[in-house]
């Protein structure tokens, strides 16, 4: 496939392989613990704290390292989640059809229906955020829509052929899914899977904005609620490096998804192969 | 792309799934299913909203006493009475009979923080969200399909790729971002809009006219952000809807007649062109409402739903988190409603 070589697939690749890597090597990398008190309160950049400290003295670029790890983990693991469900709702509802189908549609509907955010916020102020449930909320507010395409697609791949003569040789529907359809379906899944990821950075650093976030781990999003809670923060030179680099951590992790689905999707739509 | 059995701007399924799905409703019951389907969602909303806190571990009591305190645990008759005070130690088929009644009545509940009606808080805060809103979305409107226009007219142009690099651009940064961003520029270095609230404190007695100005000027920065961050959806579809009209029959017919560019790319080209972008319009309201408004106003510190949001979440102030989580939530739902109802009768194809 020679659009995976496409100029911006490769840079989304390039920018979240970066982040990835920094996310993975944060411990070996920064200079000082996140948490620790490292400096005195709102240092300006300088060799010592290459971004300067926050408003009690801890490490801002230690605290930005530290903060892919967090994103990237709950951006992977809610996509996968989402693409599981989606994945497990979506393609049995078409393979059953009848009630079982109408049944999965009707949930999916409420579901689309519902307003994420608010609900998002709601339920993590009332559980408490962390990683584990941060995945989970994101994964479970996100699956229905992937659901509906993946029902759709297996709708018309049930026509063709294969599936059903594998039913015909007596394939169960666990056989079935593995064998024929999780494959004929991988492209729509991974852009489901790149979309979802894309999201969830936002989500999760939107959460951690209004501070529902972890309060073990560092959060990009953390770092821009404690910089609006400082008081008087818009008239003192730190805002340049207390907001900025966090805030531009998060927007290059959402470019880095937006460009990989762009770039992949000539070949991750089905409309779009056929056409061509 | 038609509407049929979802959401609006449902992601792009294959054809053949319309046209198969068993349960789709005749098209001329179409608005009674859709109402049918609101009138179930904002049940759902009502009834998760009474039974969340009540399924989560911990019990609602827990949220009213602090921890930290010597009779939180300790003082168990305290406990009981005002578990019984509250209604919760009866049946909870009886609490949630109470619970829909007290909401008919409009009476949600007490703020723990500022110890008045939630009702009250609500009223207070509601027109502010709706003004920035509004506000918003149309300059966004204005913004977003005008250089849709523009931009598709002249495809692969110099405007056209600028404008499409800015949109894309701006469309990858969180709000929260952009309005911290905005704030700074604006408000603290360049000192063009005052830097919180939606009005001057203490300003009572002027006239008419300054205090409109004045909200004007409170207003202005909050809702360019709001348009800003909508507008790249809109100059998408627009842009979009441009380019494939940009091969089309009819504007060959007009070019053929000798008609005034303008006229070709306004009254041919953009007015076909502006369908789906109308029920995006619509699609929209209801994202913006449910999300942006909360980013927005709490970076502007403007007094609305959203601000009232951020300010419940720092002070675990439940019964106001639920009230205003009710709200957005009829507010976003109402509005994708309108935005389905909009579009059918817009659409021929789909009222026919």
């Amino acid at each position: 496939m020679s659009v995976l070589r496409s100029p911006l697939s490769l840079a989304g690749a390039a920018l979240l392989g970066g982040l990835l890597l920094v996310g993975a090597l944060a411990p070996v990398i920064a200079p000082y613990d996140p948490h620790a008190l490292a400096g005195e309160a709102l240092e300006a950049p300088s060799s010592r704290h290459l971004l300067g400290t926050d408003g009690i003295g801890q490490d801002l670029f230690s605290r930005v390292l530290w903060g892919a790890r967090t994103s990237l983990t709950v951006a992977l693991g809610a996509a996968g989640l989402a693409m599981a469900l989606a994945v497990l709702v979506g393609v049995t509802a078409a393979l059953l059809g009848g009630a079982a189908d109408t049944v999965a549609m009707r949930v999916v509907d409420v579901f689309l229906a519902l307003p994420g955010l608010p609900l998002l916020v709601l339920v993590a102020a009332m559980v408490g955020a962390n990683r584990l449930t941060l995945i989970l909320l994101i994964g479970v507010i996100r699956w229905p829509e992937l659901a509906r395409v993946l029902r759709g697609q297996t709708l018309t791949l049930r026509q063709r052929g294969f599936v059903a003569s594998a039913r015909g040789f007596g394939g169960g529907l666990g056989w079935v899914l593995r064998r024929h359809l999780v494959p004929a379906l991988a492209p729509l899944i991974l852009a489901g899977f790149i979309t979802v990821a894309g999201t969830a950075v936002l989500m999760e650093a939107g959460l951690a904005f209004l501070g529902l976030s972890d309060p073990t781990a560092v959060s990009w999003g953390g770092i821009l609620n404690r910089a609006l809670l400082q008081p008087g923060l818009y008239f003192t030179p730190a805002w340049t490096w207390w907001v900025l680099p966090a805030g531009f951590a998060i927007t290059l992790t959402v470019l880095g998804f937006t460009f990989l689905a762009v770039g992949l999707e000539p070949a991750l739509n089905p409309r779009w192969r056929r056409a061509s | 792309m038609t509407p049929v059995g979802g959401v609006v701007d449902e992601p792009a399924t294959s054809p053949e799934q319309g046209a198969r799905d068993p349960d789709r409703p005749a098209r001329s019951r179409l608005g009674g299913a859709r109402l049918a389907a609101y009138l179930l969602t904002v049940y759902v909303l009502v009834t998760i909203n009474f039974f969340l806190p009540r399924a989560l571990p911990g019990d609602p009591i827990d949220a009213l006493l602090d921890p930290s305190q010597p009779a939180y645990l300790q003082n168990e008759r305290l406990r009981a009475e005002i578990t019984a005070y509250y209604g919760l130690d009866r049946p909870i088929g009886v609490q949630y009979v109470d619970y829909l009644a007290d909401l008919a009545r409009g009476d949600l509940g007490t703020s723990i923080r500022y110890n008045v009606p939630v009702a009250d808080l609500l009223a207070e805060r509601l027109p502010w969200t709706l003004l920035l809103v509004g506000a918003g979305l149309t300059a966004a409107v204005i913004v977003g399909l005008s250089a849709g226009v523009h931009s598709g007219w002249r495809r692969g142009g110099r405007d056209d790729r600028r404008l499409l690099a800015l949109f894309l651009g701006v469309s990858n940064f969180p709000a929260f971002f952009l309005a911290s961003i905005a704030l700074f520029v604006f408000a603290v270095q360049l000192g063009w809009v005052p830097l919180a609230g939606a009005r001057t404190p203490f300003a009572s007695g002027q006239s008419w006219f300054t205090q409109v100005a004045d909200v004007a000027h409170h207003l202005a920065l909050p809702a360019a952000v709001m348009a800003v961050s909508v507008a790249a959806d809109y100059f998408l579809v627009m842009r979009a809807g441009m380019v494939g009209e940009l091969g089309a029959d009819h504007l060959l017919g007009g070019r053929v007649k000798g008609l005034r560019e303008r006229r070709l790319k306004y009254r041919y080209a953009a007015r076909n062109a502006l369908l789906p972008a109308v029920s995006l319009v619509a699609a929209r309201v209801g994202t913006a409402v449910s999300g942006l408004t909360i980013f927005i106003e709490t970076v502007f510190a403007y007094p609305g739903i959203g601000r009232l949001v951020f300010d419940a979440v720092s002070f675990r102030d439940y019964p106001v988190l639920q009230a205003c989580f009710l709200v957005l939530a009829l507010l976003t739902v109402t509005a994708n409603l309108g935005a389905d109802l909009a579009y059918t009768r817009l659409d021929p194809r789909v009222r026919a």
